[in-house]
């Protein structure tokens, strides 16, 4: 078995990996030719969701008749239906025994929550029929806002709970009072993040058919965590999972937003039972963003004790997450923030409350960065806050309380591990890249002439491969801990490489990066390589964890690629060794030659179809002891994970950092902020392609980007939704945006079998912070301060003018 | 039910459909070119781009009996563009997608693709800014648009020194 990190040991060439090497297993993509959900073809009947007009309400009545009678409609099913059917969605993280299910089937708790689904010949159809299904509703007064939520005598969204306080807990960690006796000056802020989501281009699409010969279903699905859907239909519906089949084809992004497409599936698997033929359903935008999932708006309230030098002595935080509607997922946004609630300093002390709210806005689950982002924001937001406050330059003041790389493995007060990593030396080199004295004189010149040019930064700490353990630090043991995957590895009889993991691709090229390391682990080309991306969940090599989300891919996902590949490697050598009458200790890889040769005599040797010709055809000649076949699973798991204990846990298993430096401009006419530079440096540790890394550190700044200033999901009141299509929910468009200067830092992490660290997430997390310290800098002459987001042209105006906050 | 001949990729389609269809689903659904994508409904995300006439249209925009007559070239046609130009099964613009990692998911490139073959036939040679208002729009939720405006500044230089 090689041990982390060794190279020299793991690899035969080092030809690809760490090599940006071609997406060429993606051809498909560029020629339109990738199969995805909507383009599978199997003569399905189609199926529309009639969803509720109200956000919260009570399904008095509803009639399916005519419906029923229209034209090329083949069955309807109802709530009250459903609700027979099937068993209560289990929560992830709340212990309160609360009940819902997959569709309403009395109590309606957001604008577009399912309450009737039909099934025709084609879609036009399909949405016809829902025009012809009469529901009598008893509409009631909804609650969308965090603090009306929480007043005594609100709308309750699950009445049997009493309240809508789903998840309420507080941990402390460290000595937080004297942190708090000890400080020369304590700062309070309230700050909030509003709602948005990562929209992937590709919606919400799934295809279920039913075997009535064994009751068996198999579902096609876009589904980002195959290892936890299965096993949720399994028990929402009673069927057992070896009668559940499911195919993730290619799938239009994910970025956790189609981490719980689930509940529709065991819609589409009633449905199915009702009619012969397979049947479809593609989600459209508006469906989307009604009810597709969103990241929670919350609220922080923020104490940070410090001394008069800068030094944080300790935080304190009251951390209130709106979770709509969503028994499901509601609960893991403010615990997964433990795992950068400190950021890159040594705060020795935190405190943190947490409370999971329900209102009456759409499902929560896990967007891209889950919780660090707004975690970032507060904390960064208050050490600029603080930085003003002291007289201190924004840059100081994190200098001053940085994690030394000397400290390195850091463990934060509340039991989060930070592997390796410059700190300062990454914000040093940022600083370098932006010429952060040169932008300093800039921006004097710039304001002499009436200009409003800001510089902002942030440092943060962005996490990977999530300890899904911590997510019952308040209820007991956990169903599910830890972080792995599985791979399976197989030479074939051709000498040809085959390859599949147990989880999904949702664009981030992991064949390509396979195939690298298989590549130099086998001393042969990714020529020679197939990587299979579609997920069966009756022959993928799944665990509960398996899918694509936490950046785990690099780390458990490539180590049990790596751990495969070994056990195929050794029976390659062990089976050529024999053959060639020579001792197993002097067998060698050929670098380059897709072979196994005798040490030092290169004629004596055997390629891989020769090989693989006597493990799957001459089996009589194979060592007595020895089965048949070169095809390897393995699982593996990443073993840094600590079992749940509310004093001492790590939420996340990788820690990369970066350091991000924004230059903006505000036209305080206007309100309209343009940046005019943008630099991060990111370290990731070892990177496996550079390429892709690129791609995921700019598309996750920009997700950043467009959450600060465009994309708000804006309810009024009573819990209408305002945003529903993308002319109301922007996104960010390539005119306009910045060039993102990039550069790295190495810093291999020690616990995975690369080196590598999460790379997926981390401009989605640092952007925010850095985005608002340059626009509240370029307001200084407004004394303008920024607690909230999103950073629009009205709110800012309205600051400038009148209310000096946003 | 109505007549409808389009040419699509050089190649004659006759459906009968219903007026009421749009043509981004006659292309997937009756032509069964299923390259070409719907991700918004509305016309803003550029995911069902064509090419319509010679001029870049938004195929969720336009019913299916509108674009009777019509000639269209989707994702699949480009294996047929500028033929002296291909190289392994492709145009030098998917090339350059490649190359320079201008996908993730791959659901917008189809869209991208198609408009900067627009694009680099009335404007061979784009500066960054001509780039990104001529990505205007197609969205991608993915790359941030940086490494498809690199691809399509490598695919420019290509083309360039392909004639």
């Amino acid at each position: 078995m090689t041990t982390l990190l060794d190279y020299d040991k793991l690899f035969v060439t080092r030809d690809y990996v760490g090599k940006p090497l071609r997406r060429n297993e993606d051809e498909k993509f560029v020629k339109g030719e990738a199969v995805y959900v909507d383009d599978i073809d199997m003569d399905c009947a189609h199926v529309a969701i009639l969803r509720s007009i109200f956000p919260h309400a009570r399904l008095k009545k509803i009639d399916t008749s005519k419906a029923e009678k229209l034209k090329g409609v083949l069955a309807v099913i109802t709530g009250p239906e459903v609700v027979a059917q099937t068993k209560s969605v289990p929560p992830r993280a709340i212990a309160k025994p609360l009940k819902q299910y997959v569709m309403a089937g009395d109590k309606i708790r957001y604008l577009g929550e399912p309450i009737a689904a039909v099934v025709a010949e084609d879609r036009y159809i399909a949405e016809d029929a829902l025009e012809l299904i009469e529901v009598e509703y008893e509409p009631l007064q909804g609650v969308t806002r965090i603090e009306e939520a929480l007043k005594p005598g609100a709308p309750l969204l699950f009445e049997e709970n009493g309240s809508n306080d789903l998840l309420h807990d507080t941990m402390t960690h460290g000595d937080i009072d004297k942190a708090f006796k000890d400080a020369d000056l304590v700062l309070k802020e309230k700050f909030s993040v509003h709602r948005y989501s990562s929209t992937p281009l590709e919606n919400w699409a799934m295809i279920a058919r039913h075997d009535k010969g064994n009751g068996s279903f198999t579902m096609w699905a876009n589904d980002q965590q195959p290892g936890r859907s299965v096993a949720n239909i399994s028990a929402v519906m009673g069927v057992p999972m070896n009668k559940l089949r499911l195919i993730v084809p290619e799938s239009g992004g994910g970025f956790g937003i189609k981490l719980a497409i689930w509940p529709y599936m065991v819609i589409l698997c009633l449905l199915a039972k009702k009619v012969d033929k397979p049947i479809k359903w593609v989600q459209t935008r508006r469906e989307h963003l009604l009810g597709g999932t969103h990241a929670p708006d919350c609220t922080v309230d923020m104490e940070m004790a410090l001394k008069k030098d800068g030094t944080v002595l300790g935080i304190s935080v009251i951390d209130k997450e709106n979770d709509g509607s969503f028994i499901h997922t509601a609960g893991i946004y403010s615990l997964i923030k433990f795992a950068t609630l400190v950021g890159c300093y040594q705060i020795r002390a935190s405190r943190m409350e947490l409370v999971s709210v329900a209102a009456n806005k759409g499902p929560t689950v896990q967007n891209r960065g889950v919780g660090k982002p707004t975690a970032i924001f507060t904390l960064e937001r208050m050490m600029d806050i603080a930085a003003k406050k002291l007289g201190l330059d924004p840059v100081e003041i994190r200098r001053k309380n940085f994690v030394q790389p000397e400290q390195m493995p850091y463990t934060t007060p509340s039991g989060e591990v930070y592997e390796s990593g410059n700190y300062p030396a990454t914000l040093d080199k940022a600083l370098k890249m932006a010429d952060y004295e040169g932008l300093r004189k800039m921006q004097a010149e710039a304001r002499k002439q009436g200009r409003h040019i800001g510089i902002g930064m942030s440092t943060g700490v962005e996490p990977g491969t999530s300890n899904l353990g911590y997510y019952y630090t308040s209820s007991g043991i956990p169903e599910y801990m830890g972080s792995g995957e599985g791979a399976m590895v197989a030479v074939d009889y051709d000498g040809n490489i085959s390859a599949m993991i147990g989880s999904v691709d949702t664009g981030q090229g992991h064949a390509t990066t396979i195939a690298q390391v298989i590549s130099d682990m086998l001393g042969t080309t990714p020529a020679h390589i197939s990587v299979d991306n579609t997920l069966d969940s009756f022959v993928s090599p799944s665990i509960g964890h398996s899918g694509s989300y936490s950046n785990k891919f690099n780390d458990v996902d490539l180590g049990a690629v790596i751990r495969a590949t070994e056990k195929v490697r050794d029976k390659m050598l062990l089976i050529a060794a024999h053959i060639l009458k020579a001792p197993l200790s002097e067998m060698r890889f050929v670098p380059g030659g897709t072979a196994i040769a005798v040490k030092g005599d290169d004629k004596r040797q055997m390629s891989f179809k020769d090989i693989a010709g006597y493990a799957y055809k001459r089996i009589t000649m194979l060592p007595d002891d020895m089965e048949p076949g070169l095809k390897e699973i393995a699982f593996y798991r990443n073993k840094a994970a600590k079992m749940p204990n509310k004093d001492n846990f790590n939420v996340q298993l990788t820690h990369s950092n970066s350091a991000h430096i924004v230059v903006a401009e505000v036209d305080a006419e206007s309100g309209f902020v343009k940046i005019l530079k943008y630099v991060i440096v990111h370290d990731c540790g070892n990177q496996i392609n550079p390429g892709i890394v690129d791609g995921m550190a700019i598309g996750s700044t920009v997700h950043g980007l467009g959450a600060t200033f465009l994309e708000e999901f804006v309810y009024d009141d009573n819990g209408q939704l305002l945003a529903t299509t993308f002319m109301d929910y922007l996104k960010p468009v390539a005119a306009g945006l910045p060039h993102i200067e990039l550069g790295h830092m190495h810093s291999p992490c020690p616990t995975t079998m690369l080196g590598t660290k999460s790379a997926g997430e981390g401009g989605a997390i640092g952007s925010l912070a850095a985005v608002a310290g340059a626009v509240e800098d370029a307001l200084t002459p407004f004394g303008v301060k920024i607690t909230s987001l999103p950073l629009t042209p009205e709110k800012i105006m309205n600051a400038i003018l009148r209310t000096k906050v946003i | 039910m109505q007549l409808v001949n389009i040419t699509i990729n050089g190649k004659a389609f006759e459906h009968e459909v219903e007026p009421r269809l749009l043509l981004v689903h006659y292309i997937r659904e009756k032509a069964q070119l299923t390259g070409t994508h719907v991700g918004c409904d509305t016309g803003n995300c550029g995911a069902c781009t064509v090419v319509y006439n010679g001029k870049l249209i938004k195929s969720c925009l336009m019913l299916a009996v509108q674009a009777d007559g019509s000639e269209i070239l989707t994702i699949e046609g480009m294996s047929q563009q500028d033929p002296e130009k291909q190289k392994n099964g492709l145009h030098p613009i998917q090339d350059a997608f490649l190359e320079k990692f201008g996908f993730q998911c791959g659901y917008c490139t189809p869209g991208m693709v198609l408009n900067t073959h627009t694009l680099l036939k009335s404007n061979p040679n784009p500066s960054e800014h001509e780039i990104r208002e001529a990505l205007e729009g197609n969205l991608c939720m993915c790359t941030g648009y940086q490494q498809i405006i690199e691809s399509i500044q490598y695919a420019a230089e290509k083309m360039k020194a392909g004639k």
